[in-house]
């Protein structure tokens, strides 16, 4: 098995804010391979952006924390400079589309020019080959070259997003995040939006961050998933394993809330709010709302690995690991 | 099919776009300075001060021709003169109403014929308004055209370095310091004459060249120079920080919007998203506020000129409210107005310039 | 956060603190002066006349003086009531020789000298003879004089004792010295006394000597010798109350009439579109020079010009342009939808939108007002009769206080009106941040 593309250990991002010390991410861990699309699943505020942002360095004003040990294809990310990351990692290795991409583009920036920066500042292209190649860029994501010399606002939401994509695609980076690409957009557009990214690692391999809280279109580009909730994640499985039978009771839970096309049961919600990411409880954050708590779960659990490839973070798959 | 390609057609469309944009503003503006002036001489002329000035007017004109004749007899002077003030009176509609004369006078304030000062003369000795309002307008313009442009560029660079420094020393002086700007230029001038003037004697204390003048061009430029250190500072000093201020918080405000923080993601340096992604966007609103600066610092053009005895169209004013010459005073305010207007103007035409969304209108450029 | 009150708020900013503190005290000095002097007396007293005659002309404050370690003298009056007055009754008449001696130790000589003569109880005139005699014993004759009733010796400015002395009697008659160089004063007692005839022997003679000073008060004199502490007073109530009534009156107005075109919208927001940018085209201060030149200058007709100019100002765009968005908010609807008239959408729905940029616009409104006040009087065109800050400085102005060295003239109006303007702007500024939650700092 040739070496993960991406290696994360041990990734923390705390902000400061008025009530205290916000642990957004808590020591997180995992690893991806070449060509393969990660779906970080979970609940508005469970830290998913931030891990978006944490793997980009991009810090807010209020930081409290930023430690861990991230690998990028060999390379020790946290080791390099602010200046060094910016120039060798952002956008010619790892680009992102962002949430709500309605703001994402420069307003007063024609369309064409903004895909085709990425290019003229990082690779130095000249104006006339970038320009071209953006034009190709936004038909690979069906957007017609012919809104090259649009302005953002002229375009409908679902081509922006699509532009996004695009400019995220330029430069042909190893990795590219897309934090809640769909959530904005009617279902028709999200649905060709998947298509597109599923044709896009087909074709060229790259990897793929999927953020999003929507099960249904995770489904479809995910190879593997992982859950997040409370800043942790709490569960790490192969996309079949983890649709059909998830580890985590949180998993689960999740699975059994989401309306099925061709099921007679009735979807179950989910009660309770996850916990403040203030003061995070000290044993499994899961436990207020598992219907399977027993007694260990007031001690933090251990990674539990199962056969088949999962992994959770749960006192209910074995003792210390 | 030959066709212009898709590009070229589209900016061609653009450009006519904001070609109408342009014009519509104008049309605007006109209409705007022939209200704002008419209101002028309606107020003007509430007391009936413009009519009797027209009067005497005629009945000076009349008298010098008349006396200037040398073919016309002593005793049938008087006679010849009521004969052609008469004559000039219907010929000037004075014996009509009101509403008539107003739309006259606004057309020849329109046109800028302006009259004559009753006891003010240019320095060339005309009585001509018009003559003697541009005598002094290029001073005007020279001394708050300079400051202007100063604090404008000054606060821009300034602000926009802030918005990186968020929170540090500097940007903390500078907040505290914006409250300065309650006080009006002349405020300041007044105490900068105080200090620099006389207390410690570096700067003159007023005028706007050394008395007499120096001859050659390059000692009277610089002998210029010199006289506007400390009027230029005075304005400076009472704009400057809340200018930095209001330029710095809405940087501020704009960095946190969705595409300055892809901009960074993109790998962006630095300097080229304060450039592109934060100043171009927000510029438009921002040019809006430095309009009304500006039109505050016109406005206080009376007294800071006063007060440093800068020859301009303030002190013009100034003297002219101390002669009671009204015509001055009128034609003073209509030129104001028009300043004010073209700046309005210019400012309109670049906040469209930088901002797609207003000159292209809602829809676009078209389809 | 909102759940702290905003009091709460405003006492983790210093800088409102500062700014309400500076605010109440200039308040607490309005309503003092208000009750202390009453209006009627202040005009009464400002309009000048024989009420100042006792105080010198152009002094400065004594604690200027006295901070930069001078000893200049303040006003002396030496009155012959407590003089030992030798009296000698003959046929007709009597002698009196009245000595009016006084110590005199300051370093700086006095600004004028006047000598008051009252003859009492008889309208035939007297007869007196002044002479002047110094520490050293040095004797000046002052001359002679027919009284009649009451009168006045302006000695400073007798011309012949000026040739005869070398110098201007005040201060000839204060040195002994007669050279070259800046006379120096001498100190001692120095005595004037005056030789009088009464021709009735009832009649008594009164006599003051006044050796006015370079110092009077906390605030100085102006050049028609009234204390200038009146002024500075009573400026602070019209300076508050102009800039207060001025700035609620705009707002106001300029708030309800944005709401209405925006609410309106169609001719009305058009209509006053464009009212609003013929009144930004009228140049406020020079349209003021006019109405003030042409008609009068009393301050209310200032005040109404200021703020039918102001309400039609460029403010109108920016609160449209941030009423603009609500008009289609879905509660707008709703209300809407359950018979709102359209008065109780705009008062209850629309304006508590905007009032968080309001009150900080409105607070740093008023320093506005405060200056185009001054700005009017420093221009000769404030009210006649109001003593305010601006006509400080505008008599200041045209007396040259700058070139004499009347610092104190320019200082103490300019001071006060930069306080209050940085009073208000602080606080403004401060309400700005605390009303904004992006501006407060992360």
């Amino acid at each position: 098995m040739s070496a993960p593309l991406l290696a994360v250990e041990d990734l923390s991002l705390h902000y400061r804010t008025e009530a205290g010390v916000l642990k957004a991410l808590d020591r997180v861990s995992f690893e991806l391979d070449r060509g393969e699309a990660l779906v970080f699943l979970g609940e508005s505020g469970c830290g998913k952006t931030s891990l978006a942002r944490a793997l980009l360095r991009l810090l807010p004003r209020n930081l409290a924390e930023y430690s861990g040990r991230v690998s990028l294809g060999g390379t020790d990310l946290m080791a390099l400079s602010d200046e060094r990351f910016r120039r060798e990692i952002r956008w010619s290795r790892v680009s992102i589309v962002m949430q709500a991409a309605m703001n994402a583009l420069n307003p007063v920036v024609r369309v064409g020019e903004q895909v085709a920066e990425p290019l003229t500042i990082h690779a130095g292209t000249p104006r006339a080959a970038a320009m071209e190649r953006a034009a190709r860029a936004l038909t690979r994501v069906g957007v017609s070259a012919d809104f090259m010399d649009r302005y953002p606002f002229e375009l409908s939401g679902g081509m922006r997003q699509r532009v996004v994509l695009a400019m995220a695609l330029i430069t042909e980076p190893e990795l590219v995040i897309l934090d809640e690409p769909t959530s904005a957009l009617d279902l028709l557009t999200q649905a060709g939006i998947m298509n597109v990214l599923k044709r896009i690692k087909r074709e060229s391999g790259t990897s793929f961050i999927l953020i999003t809280h929507d099960v249904g279109t995770s489904s479809e580009l995910a190879d593997h998933v992982a859950l997040m909730y409370a800043g942790q994640i709490v569960e790490r499985s192969p996309a079949r394993q983890f649709f059909r039978t998830p580890a985590h009771p949180y998993g689960e839970a999740l699975m059994a809330s989401v309306p099925r096309l061709r099921d007679r049961t009735e979807p179950q919600p989910l009660e309770g709010t996850p916990p403040p990411l203030i003061d995070p409880p000290a044993g499994c954050r899961f436990a207020p709302r598992c219907a399977r708590r027993f007694a260990p779960c007031d001690r933090p659990p251990p990674e539990a690995r199962l056969d088949d490839g999962r992994r959770a973070l749960c006192w209910l798959h074995g003792g210390a690991a | 099919m030959a066709m212009l390609s898709p590009g070229r057609d589209r900016r061609l469309r653009e450009l006519s776009a904001f070609g109408v944009f342009v014009v519509r503003r104008v049309v605007a503006l006109v209409l705007t300075v022939m209200v704002g002036v008419y209101l002028t001489i309606v107020v003007a002329n509430m007391g009936g001060q413009v009519d009797e000035l027209r009067l005497i007017q005629i009945r000076a004109d009349v008298s010098e021709a008349v006396r200037g004749d040398p073919g016309i007899a002593p005793a049938d002077r008087a006679a010849l003169i009521e004969q052609q003030v008469a004559l000039e009176v219907e010929r000037l509609n004075l014996d009509q109403p009101f509403l008539w004369r107003s739309i006259d006078y606004l057309r020849r304030a329109m046109l800028l014929d302006l009259g004559r000062a009753e006891q003010m003369t240019s320095d060339a000795g005309s009585r001509q308004v018009s003559a003697i309002i541009v005598e002094r307008l290029p001073a005007t313009l020279l001394l708050f055209g300079t400051a202007n442009v100063l604090v404008f560029v000054v606060s821009i660079l300034v602000a926009l370095g802030l918005s990186r420094r968020y929170g540090s020393g500097l940007d903390r002086t500078v907040v505290a310091l914006a409250p300065t700007s309650a006080a009006p230029g002349w405020f300041y001038g007044i105490f900068l004459i105080l200090v620099f003037a006389f207390v410690v004697p570096v700067f003159p204390p007023g005028g706007m060249v050394a008395v007499p003048p120096p001859e050659s061009p390059l000692a009277y430029a610089l002998s210029v120079l010199r006289h506007m250190v400390l009027p230029v500072l005075a304005i400076f000093i009472s704009s400057i920080f809340v200018s930095i201020y209001s330029w710095r918080t809405f940087f501020l405000i704009h960095s946190s919007e969705d595409y300055v923080e892809m901009a960074r993601a993109k790998g962006l340096p630095d300097r080229m998203i304060e450039r592109r992604y934060i100043l171009r966007p927000t510029l438009p609103p921002i040019v809006t506020s430095f309009l009304l600066m500006l039109i505050g610092l016109w406005s206080g053009a009376i007294i800071l000129e006063q007060v440093f005895n800068w020859p301009g169209l303030g002190t013009l004013l100034f003297q002219a409210i101390g002669f009671r010459d009204t015509p001055v005073i009128i034609a003073g305010v209509v030129i104001f107005a028009y300043l004010l207007a073209v700046t309005v103007f210019l400012l309109d035409f670049l906040y469209a310039a930088l901002d797609p969304r207003v000159r292209l209108g809602p829809d676009g450029g078209g389809r | 956060m909102s759940a702290r009150s905003p009091l709460a708020r405003i006492r983790r900013y210093p800088s409102a603190v500062a700014g309400l503190a500076i605010i109440l005290f200039l308040v607490g000095v309005a309503v003092y002066t208000v009750v202390a002097i009453p209006h009627a007396q202040a005009m009464a007293d400002w309009r000048g006349g024989d009420q100042w005659r006792m105080n010198p002309a152009n002094a400065s404050p004594v604690w200027t003086n006295r901070l930069f370690g001078g000893n200049a003298p303040p006003t002396l009056t030496i009155s012959s009531d407590g003089a030992e007055v030798e009296s000698a009754v003959f046929e007709g008449g009597r002698q009196l020789r009245i000595p009016l001696a006084f110590d005199f130790a300051y370093d700086d000589f006095p600004s004028e000298m006047t000598l008051l003569l009252s003859v009492l109880g008889t309208d035939r005139p007297a007869f007196v003879q002044a002479t002047w005699e110094r520490p050293d014993g040095s004797e000046v004759r002052l001359g002679a004089h027919r009284i009649a009733g009451e009168d006045r010796i302006a000695i400073s400015r007798n011309r012949a004792l000026e040739g005869r002395l070398g110098q201007v009697p005040h201060i000839g008659l204060f040195t002994d010295q007669t050279g070259p160089g800046r006379p120096a004063v001498l100190p001692g007692t120095y005595r004037l006394t005056l030789e009088a005839v009464l021709f009735d022997p009832g009649a008594e003679l009164r006599a003051e000597l006044v050796a006015f000073g370079r110092v009077h008060g906390l605030a100085g004199t102006d050049h028609l010798r009234r204390d200038l502490m009146l002024a500075l007073l009573w400026g602070t109530p019209v300076a508050l109350a102009f800039g207060l009534l001025a700035a609620v009156g705009t707002t106001v107005t300029t708030l309800v009439i944005a709401a209405a075109g925006v609410w309106f919208g169609g001719l009305v927001d058009a209509t006053i579109q464009r009212l609003t940018e013929v009144t930004m085209i009228l140049p406020v201060l020079p349209v003021l020079v006019m109405v003030g030149t042409l008609y009068s200058t009393s301050i209310w007709l200032m005040l109404g010009v200021v703020i039918a100019l102001g309400i039609f100002s460029a403010s109108i765009k920016m609160y449209r342009a941030m009423l603009l968005p609500l008009r289609n908010a879905p509660y707008i609807e709703a209300a809407r939808a359950y018979g709102a008239s359209d008065m109780r959408i705009i008062l209850r729905y629309m304006i508590p939108r905007i009032l968080p940029v309001l009150i900080p616009a409105f607070v740093t409104l008023i320093p506005t007002y405060v200056f185009l006040e001054a700005s009017l009087a420093v221009l000769g065109l404030g009210d006649p009769v109001l003593p305010t800050w601006g006509k400080i400085l505008n008599d200041a102005q045209a007396q040259g206080a700058l070139y004499n060295g009347f610092y104190y003239w320019v200082v103490a109006p300019a001071a006060l009106l930069m306080l209050t303007g940085l009073g208000f702007a602080l606080f403004g500024f401060a309400l700005d941040r605390i009303f904004n939650p992006r501006l407060r700092s992360a």
